[in-house]
């Protein structure tokens, strides 16, 4: 009796269990697979969609080799690399150190954490008008400070020379708190008594930082910072908003060159050639970093 | 003695306390300085937030910004749809997220579907909104979905399955077996113990997940941009509105910062604990 029940209950258990995955299957199909298959399909068609009843025309490879050749492709892809690299580094150090000076359950501590929330919380998009605004070369109140110290005002996202580090500083601005908020959890999980013994051997705080929560948290650090430097990749809304890639073409990242192409030149084929290498590089990149977070994770427990 | 010192602070003075007392005076105003000066600025008289040299204490408040923003640009249906995409973005997500993260744990599927899933999410997690935005454009078409709230509400549910489906999966794999175990023996379907069982013992987790929903379909730009033309436009899409327009006219479009931030800013300050939870937990979690 006991027996025949569990056979019914499970035949039954393995239909139910389907109907559970039914929705998320079907909303990822309708959102992500079929687009993706498409996207790859349009990638090697040429299909002008500001010219009236044009139809996706057959040509092989040809949008892979022109963007490999395209100047702004190279440019984009440069600045990417330079604007994940400097930003990650930037807030993987600076969030260290907040994190640090955070990381002791204190009433500081409490009010501290609440304020490093607003720039986490910020939508992207918001904060870069914020910036935008404060760094506005005539009424920005960034260079009136500058000034108020002698310091000459600076063209910051007007000048092409440096329109690319102020939405990397608007990018620290904004993920720093992040970086921190993540390495404060980690060090919170540190044994009490690690800490406590070491300071009862006469451990200074510089020495407890290097030699105790240093080690500990390193996996945490890396994994973070493989989060962030894939993160930092996809950047688009900032730039978007605070420089829309210029001046010029001075700002311009992938994201934007894919968005620029595709949505405002109408180009589909060319961008979705650019869009299918671009997530074949994130997949293998993403390849490796998981299995170095995998690893990471293991030396964490 | 001993209690005092476990009181003083130690580890927070690693660079020495000068040094912590000038790096918390810089987070401070680096902070808190860009936070007051949208408030201000949504507040300003348009002498004041177009003068020179800007004007740090406001002479006169004003509301006329908001007055503005609701009335010329229409900011309120903007707002009822960032509510209700936001809002139906974490109930479709969590559902749909929840159902399939018990099966995934408790249910009875080949080994394969797993790991392939598994997989799946974390490609997902990798690629940029941007490289499928053409081709959504393209589907969304076809399904008649252009303008509509709907179909925000499925990309950003789409893009917020992996996050959603990594946390529930480690809470449904944490949740005691036994008292499953026990439902089973007493008869209760697959279906009855996901609702009445299992589920409402990961009630935490839930809440840390939606709210980590919440706040980034709330945040959400890039599908809002492509896929709406007027009716369904965000909040977010239409602070980005004043930007490429010629001139910036800085007072509404600091209102309308306000009017962005301030609802999910005092959500998460609300639920703190749940918040950071869940993000340190999406982060280093599976």
């Amino acid at each position: 009796m006991l027996i025949s029940r569990n056979i019914r209950a499970t035949t039954g258990d393995k239909v139910v269990s389907w109907v559970f995955l039914l929705p998320v299957i079907i909303i990822l199909a309708v959102t992500a697979f079929i687009p993706l298959g498409y996207g790859v399909f349009l990638s090697f068609h040429k299909f002008q969609l500001n010219i009236p009843n044009s139809k996706p025309v057959f040509i092989g490879f040809s949008n892979y080799i022109e963007f490999m050749k395209d100047k702004l492709f190279i440019k984009s892809l440069t600045n990417n690399i330079i604007f994940a690299t400097i930003s990650v580094s930037m807030e993987l150090i600076v969030g260290l150190v907040v994190a640090m000076i955070l990381s002791e359950d204190n009433k500081m501590s409490r009010v501290m954490i609440t304020i490093i929330l607003i720039p986490m919380i910020i939508a992207p998009v918001v904060a870069g008008t914020l910036w935008r605004m404060m760094l506005d070369s005539t009424y920005g109140v960034v260079d009136y400070f500058l000034e108020l110290i002698h310091i000459p005002g600076v063209r910051w996202l007007s000048d092409p020379k440096i329109a690319l580090y102020s939405v990397i500083l608007v990018d620290f601005w904004k993920f720093t708190p992040y970086v921190a908020i993540l390495l404060i959890s980690s060090v919170k999980t540190i044994p009490r008594s690690f800490m406590d013994s070491a300071r009862v051997d006469g451990a200074s705080p510089w020495k407890l930082f290097y030699r105790i929560v240093l080690p500990i948290i390193s996996p945490v650090i890396i994994i973070v910072a493989m989060i962030r430097f894939i993160d930092a990749f996809k950047v688009f809304d900032l730039v978007f908003v605070m420089t829309g890639g210029g001046p010029g073409n001075a700002t311009e990242v992938l994201p934007t060159y894919i968005y620029r192409e595709g949505i405002k030149y109408f180009r589909i084929g060319f961008a979705s050639s650019v869009a299918v290498v671009f997530i074949t590089v994130m997949f293998l990149v993403s390849g490796i970093f998981i299995r170095l977070r995998t690893i990471q994770l293991n030396r964490v427990e | 003695m001993n209690i005092r010192i476990h009181k003083k602070s130690y580890l927070s003075n690693f660079l020495g306390w000068p040094a912590k007392v000038l790096i918390i005076a810089v987070i401070l105003v680096v902070i808190l300085f860009p936070f007051y000066w949208l408030i201000s600025n949504s507040l300003k008289v348009e002498q004041e937030y177009f003068a020179k040299p800007p004007v740090i204490v406001p002479s006169q408040v004003t509301i006329k910004n908001y007055v503005d923003i609701f009335t010329k640009y229409q900011v309120g249906r903007g707002l009822l749809n960032s509510i209700l995409i936001a809002t139906f973005t974490m109930v479709l997500s969590l559902v749909t997220g929840s159902l399939a993260s018990y099966a995934l744990i408790n249910g009875i599927l080949p080994k394969k579907i797993k790991a392939v899933l598994a997989l799946w999410f974390l490609i997902q997690k990798m690629y940029p909104a941007v490289v499928i935005a053409v081709p959504i454009f393209f589907v969304i078409n076809k399904l008649g979905l252009m303008d509509t709230r709907l179909s925000l509400i499925m990309m950003n549910t789409s893009f917020n399955l992996p996050l959603v489906i990594l946390l529930l999966i480690g809470f449904y794999a944490e949740a005691p077996f036994e008292i499953e175990e026990q439902a089973m023996l007493d008869g209760c379907s697959l279906f009855q113990r996901f609702l009445f069982v299992t589920t409402p013992m990961i009630k935490a987790g839930l809440v840390a997940v939606s709210i980590l929903v919440f706040l980034s379909s709330w945040n959400e730009f890039l599908f809002a941009a492509i896929l709406t033309i007027v009716r369904a436009k965000p909040l977010t899409v239409i602070i980005a509105g004043f930007i490429t327009d010629k001139g910036l006219i800085w007072g509404p479009m600091s209102a309308m910062g306000v009017v962005v931030v301030f609802p999910v800013l005092i959500m998460m300050w609300a639920m703190q604990k749940n918040f950071i939870g869940g993000v340190s937990a999406g982060a280093l979690k599976g």
